[in-house]
């Protein structure tokens, strides 16, 4: 979807944009290759995907109690590796992206900004 | 999942490697200056 959605100025959830990174995303195509690349090994990417979740539930769960995590972990380009999570509380919300605003994340900057969706099961762009 | 969780360094505030930067230019300066008595 190309749509610009509406940023609210207050809400429970928290977008981290194109945070995930797929250890197989960042390898070059013609390294695609299993045997050659341990990286790509299925228990490998799983594993590093839970690292991932972890961090961000242990980090997310210092702003307030947390009523869901959503990673996505498509692999085009729309909405790639983004991060929705949703808190009990909007003021807690709003504390965590006080605190995860201009950090880091392996190297890569934490992109985050308030997020409209509330139920991820309706959270379908139509 | 045999490894330790406790000892996984969170990701978080990982900096980008500005050494790597660092690092990468002066193996660059290097290589010019290997050059130039050759001239």
């Amino acid at each position: 979807c190309s749509r610009l959605h509406t940023k609210p100025t207050i809400s429970p959830t928290l977008l981290l944009s194109n945070m995930y990174q797929r250890p197989d995303m960042l390898t070059p195509a013609p390294a695609l290759n299993p045997q050659t690349q341990p990286n790509l090994d299925p228990r490998h990417i799983q594993d590093h995907f839970e690292d991932f979740y972890q961090d961000l539930f242990d980090e997310l769960s210092k702003y307030g109690h947390l009523e869901s995590l959503n990673i996505c972990d498509n692999l085009a380009d729309h909405m790639v590796g983004n991060v929705y999570v949703q808190f009990r509380e909007e003021e807690h919300a709003a504390n965590a992206l006080r605190n995860l605003n201009g950090r880091f994340y392996s190297g890569r900057p934490i992109i985050v900004d308030f997020s409209p969706v509330t139920d991820f099961r309706e959270a379908t762009c139509r | 999942r045999s490894r330790s969780k406790s000892k996984r360094i969170s990701g978080f505030d990982m900096a980008p490697p500005a050494s790597a930067l660092l690092s990468g230019a002066a193996a660059v300066t290097g290589q010019i200056a290997g050059a130039t008595p050759t001239l």
